[in-house]
Formats: C-alpha cells, sequence, structure tokens
C-alpha cells in the first residue's frame, strides 16, 4: 500500500529530489564540500596571504563556539554519572573538532604537496613505463631482459628501501640541492623531488606492467594489419596497438594512482612535508594520535574517491565502442 | 612482350620441419582474378602471406613488376603500398572510425594530408556501399559492413594487387552477398586480384584463373569453366565434389 501511495504522492518531483539528494548523493555533497574546503585553503594561504596581509593558516571556523558547547555538554554529563557516557563522547568530539579546526589549515597544505607528489610521479613513471611496456613485448630478446629485470627488481623490493637508498646512500640529494630554484618560493626543497624521483622509478616498474598486459590483449590482427597498409613496425604499435593498449589499462591505471596517492606518505620519512608528514609532526607534539589519525585517513580517502571519480571520467571519455568500456 | 603483374617461381616455405609450399610458381596479369582453392592446411594463407612479406620464404622467386619482392634490400613498406591485403577477420582498427580506418594508410604512409585523405576515404566508403557508416566504430558494424570496410582500406593504398584470404569465410551466410558484390565490381574494374576463397558463385562469375593448391603443390590450374567442369587431375575432383556436396547442404 505504501509503495503505491508514495509513487503517486502530490509533489514526487520534490520528494524525489530530496530522497537523492539524502541518499545517492551524500558523497558528491561530501566531496564538493572538502574540494571547496582545500580550494579555499589554498588561495587564502598561497596566493592572498602573499597579496593581502592575511594571516597565513588562520583557520576558517573559531575554536572557541565549539569549546564552550564542549563544556556545557560535560557539565550535563556529570551528574549523571555512568549514564552520561554518551554526553562525554559528544563533549570529547566537539573539543576534539574545536583542535582540529586548528590543525586543518596545516594539513591543507599538505594535501597540496601529496597531490603534487603523486601527480608528478605517475605522470613522470608513465612516460618511462610506456616504452617499458612496449620494449616488454615488442622488443628483441636483450631488450626485453633488461626491461623485465628492471621491472622485477622494483617490484620484489620495498618502496621504501628504495627511497631510502636514493636518499642516503646517492648523492642524489646534494645534486638536486645545487639545481637553481629548487627550494625557492613555490618550488620544493630537495626532498621532494628525491621522493618524485624515488616514486617515478617505482611507479614505472608497475605502470609498465599493467601496460604490458593491456598491449598483448590487443589482438595480434591489429599490427598484422597495420604491417599490411605499409605501417612499420613501430608506427604499428604507436597508431593501432598503443592507443587501444592504453584504453585498456585505463581501469589499473586507476588502481595505480590511488596506491600512489596511499604510498606518497613514506616521503615523510626522508623529512617531505606532505599529508602524512604533517599529521605525524602534529601527533608526536600533540599526543592526539588517533584522533589526528583519522582525520588523515578521512582526508586520505576524499583524495583516493576523488581520484577514482576523475579517473571514471577519463575513462568513460575515451571509451569507443568496443575498446574499453562502451559509452551510451 | 608484357611482363607478368605477379609472377611466383618455385617458392618454397617451411614453418620449421613441415614444408608448407613445396615449390609453387604461378603468374598473374594486371586486371587477372586469380581464385585459389584448396582443403584448409594446404598453404594459401601462406602463398598469400609470402607476397606481400607477411611471412619470409625459404627459398624460389617473387616479383611484383619485375622487381624483386623478397630481397633483402627489398623495402617491405614500399611493397605494401603496392599489394592490399584484405583478411578474414577483418582486423579493422578497434578504435577507429569506418573512415579513420581507411584513411591511416594514406595519412601515415602515403603523407597524404588529413583533408584529402578524408575526401578519398570517403569516396572509397561509398565504392562499397558505406557512405552513411564512416563515422561508426567497427564495434558498431555487421560483419559484412566490416569486411567491406576491410576491402576500403586496402583500395585507400590505391594498390597494384588485392590480396583476399578468404574474405567471407566468417561471415553469416545471409552477408557473404554484399561482400562478394563489391568484390565483383572490383573485379569489374580491372582491380588484379588474388583471391583465397571457396564462394562458387564469386569464383565462377568474376576469375580469370582457378588454382588448385593442395598439401604445398598447384595440382591444376586454369579457367573456372575448364577446372570446375572437366578437371583433369583426381585430387582436384575429389575437391569439388566434396565442396559442391558442402554447399548443397549449407
Ligand atoms: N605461423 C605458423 N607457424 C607454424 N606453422 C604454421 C604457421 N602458419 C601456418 N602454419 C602451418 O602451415 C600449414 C598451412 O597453413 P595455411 O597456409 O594457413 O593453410 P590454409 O590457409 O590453406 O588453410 C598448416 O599446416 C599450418 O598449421
Ligand atoms: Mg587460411
Amino acid at each position: 500500500m505504501s509503495t503505491a501511495e508514495s509513487t503517486t504522492s502530490p509533489n514526487p518531483g520534490l520528494w524525489d529530489r530530496i530522497g537523492t539528494v539524502f541518499t545517492v548523493r551524500p558523497l558528491t555533497v561530501g566531496l564538493a564540500l572538502f574540494w571547496v574546503w582545500v580550494l579555499a585553503r589554498w588561495t587564502t594561504d598561497f596566493v592572498l596571504a602573499g597579496v593581502s596581509g592575511f594571516d597565513r593558516g588562520t583557520p576558517f571556523i573559531p575554536a572557541a563556539p565549539f569549546l564552550t558547547t564542549a563544556d556545557a555538554v560535560a557539565s550535563l554529563a556529570t551528574p549523571l554519572g555512568a549514564a552520561g557516557a554518551p554526553l562525554v563522547w559528544v563533549a570529547d568530539t566537539l573539543r576534539f573538532t574545536a583542535d582540529a579546526t586548528a590543525y586543518l589549515p596545516a594539513l591543507a597544505h599538505g594535501i597540496w604537496t601529496t597531490i603534487l607528489l603523486t601527480v608528478f610521479s605517475v605522470c613522470l613513471g608513465f612516460t618511462l613505463a610506456l616504452p617499458l611496456s612496449v620494449v616488454r613485448v615488442y622488443g628483441g630478446r636483450w631488450a626485453r631482459w633488461l626491461a623485465l629485470s628492471y621491472t622485477e627488481l622494483i617490484r620484489g623490493t620495498p618502496l621504501l628501501a628504495q627511497l631510502f637508498v636514493l636518499y642516503f646512500a646517492t648523492s642524489l640529494t646534494q645534486v638536486l640541492r645545487g639545481v637553481p630554484g629548487v627550494g625557492v618560493g613555490f618550488v620544493p626543497a630537495q626532498a621532494f623531488w628525491v621522493a618524485v624521483i624515488s616514486f617515478t622509478l617505482n611507479s614505472a616498474a608497475y605502470q609498465s606492467e599493467y601496460l604490458r598486459a593491456s598491449l598483448e590483449s590487443v589482438d595480434g590482427g591489429q599490427l598484422t594489419a597495420a604491417r599490411a597498409i605499409g605501417l612499420s613496425k613501430l608506427e604499428g604499435i604507436r597508431y593501432v596497438v598503443v592507443p587501444q593498449g592504453l584504453r585498456l589499462a585505463l581501469p589499473s591505471w586507476t588502481n595505480e594512482l590511488v596506491y600512489l596517492i596511499k604510498y606518497s606518505s613514506l616521503a615523510s620519512f626522508i623529512t617531505v612535508q606532505e599529508l602524512y608528514g604533517r599529521t605525524s609532526t602534529i601527533a608526536n607534539e600533540t599526543y592526539q594520535y588517533t584522533e589526528l589519525f583519522v582525520l588523515v585517513a578521512i582526508l586520505y580517502l576524499a583524495l583516493v574517491v576523488s581520484a577514482s571519480a576523475l579517473m571514471d571520467r577519463v575513462e568513460s571519455h575515451a571509451a569507443t565502442a568496443g575498446v574499453g568500456h562502451t559509452r551510451q | 612482350m608484357t611482363q607478368p603483374l605477379l609472377s611466383i617461381d618455385d617458392l618454397h616455405k617451411s614453418y620449421g620441419s613441415e614444408e608448407v609450399l613445396e615449390g609453387v610458381g604461378l603468374e598473374m596479369d594486371q586486371g587477372d582474378v586469380t581464385v585459389l582453392i584448396g582443403p584448409s592446411g594446404s598453404g594459401k594463407s601462406t602463398l598469400l602471406r609470402c607476397v606481400n612479406r607477411l611471412t619470409e620464404i625459404n627459398s624460389g622467386r617473387i616479383a611484383l613488376d619485375g622487381q624483386d619482392v623478397t630481397g633483402a634490400e627489398t623495402d617491405v613498406n614500399e611493397l605494401r603500398k603496392q599489394v592490399g591485403m584484405v583478411f578474414q577477420d577483418f582486423n579493422l582498427f578497434a578504435h577507429l572510425t569506418a573512415l579513420e580506418n581507411v584513411t591511416l594508410g594514406p595519412k601515415k604512409v602515403l603523407g597524404m594530408d588529413a583533408a584529402d585523405a578524408e575526401a578519398a576515404g570517403r569516396n572509397h566508403l561509398e565504392q562499397v556501399g558505406l557512405l552513411e557508416q564512416a563515422d561508426s566504430y567497427p564495434a558498431e558494424l555487421s560483419g559484412g559492413q566490416k569486411q567491406r570496410v576491410g576491402i576500403a582500406r586496402a583500395l585507400a593504398m590505391d594498390p597494384e594487387l588485392l590480396l583476399f584470404d578468404e574474405p567471407t569465410s566468417a561471415l553469416d551466410p545471409e552477408l557473404v552477398g554484399e561482400v562478394v558484390e563489391v568484390m565483383r565490381d572490383l573485379a569489374d574494374e580491372g582491380i588484379t586480384m588474388l583471391v583465397v576463397s571457396h564462394e562458387m558463385d564469386f569464383a565462377r562469375s568474376a576469375a580469370s584463373d582457378i588454382v588448385f593448391l593442395d598439401d604445398g603443390e598447384i595440382v591444376e590450374h586454369g579457367p573456372p569453366e575448364q577446372l570446375f567442369q572437366n578437371p583433369t587431375a583426381d585430387r582436384t575432383e575429389q575437391f569439388l565434389s566434396r565442396l559442391h556436396a558442402h554447399e548443397e547442404t549449407a
């Protein structure tokens, strides 16, 4: 009875809309809020702070109201004894929210560094991965063996070890320190670039594996047909096999992006103040480990979900009928 | 004396220890339509692939227009500009529209500019009756349409010789006709075609020569009336009667 009535309710449009907002859209709304906050933070801290005496890192929301509310709730809880536990929890959450308003500006800065780190590494890694994967599939014996060795070496050793080797055991840091512009203004300092190089080399290996699998899944007849119209092998690979392989690789490429967003947190071990680095610095000062790591988990989740959503768009944009997922 | 467009002489080809072509000889003049028949595994595809060097030969001679095809100094990409190929499985470029399939070669191999290549490509699609489908992707086309795009793609290179490897074998029976019709038009226009096909309709009406290949050897060749009506070799007769039996049940 109720279903029939509700579908013929007087104002279905409105109810549908409310229903959509509250049932299907919380993710979108949450992500939108997250990005509005991040962009507002970057604008005030990176742009406006320089121009017009804006205070860098001033919280958007004052902590005081949360603190007074928390005190009020806590005083209600005291006479209730054990039964007041839920109220105590509410008061604690409010107090943490008050603290969080003070931490969030620094975390927004960390998000910027994390995004830079990830985007640089994935893109540079891709430019290495593409030739690597082509060599893996079409190269001669020695070239194939070399590419395979590289991939296996990188995939067979921990990323943190690779990072440490580059940072501590090579002179890369000194070399980078000598490069003009590094560490000046908006250009991050050398540790950041060591991390970019390390993640690039690592990501190239993983991406080349994904790409290799995709190139191999392109039907052999495609290259034969390309050769038969007079394209050289390399041209056939470039104009026929690779464009199809890339479309097929997009889903696993999304995976790689998501991994790298999270693994970029290892850069904090070589002093890079990305999202995780900033969080642990604050946690070490305030001892609010649990709260801060819950908070940073939420922020990473927001980044990861955003990346997947973006890649979904890219995938449906790049899809042609019959290659990759089908466009409607 | 005019030299043949294609001449194949004492061609040998082995895969490992298995000799697939055992001294094949064949000549085609400009405008000839030669239909190659023979049981599965007899070496028909291999023979075609030797002509455009998708496969390297072991010994023998192939010449196109008097030019050596198989020499080490021969530029295979130059050769393939002159020899088009149509595949059993179409092998259309899956990420490209019908028009883009047809224009890729002219643009990248012949160096035509995009506008010229497209204008020419549309003409070739019209020639195979698919102008309407210019912007469709292969996955959106029927098998018959795919094969017609495959033919247009080969034609777009303006080749001297077209190779067809069982162009209708992967098609549903009701789609064979449209492809055969296009091929017959090409034959009428005087395009030189070497066709592997058991489409008797096409063989009878369009072929200038039938070649029967069995076990890597040319057993018999001649004009269609002669070879179909009065085959001289027993093997030919047996093969043809099996083919007819198959045609009647199909
Ligand atoms: N790339 C290859 N490697 C090894 N053997 C092959 C290859 N291609 C074809 N053959 C063999 O050569 C013989 C002739 O094949 P093919 O030319 O495809 O015959 P047809 O087209 O007449 O059916 C078959 O025995 C086949 O197994
Ligand atoms: Mg065959």
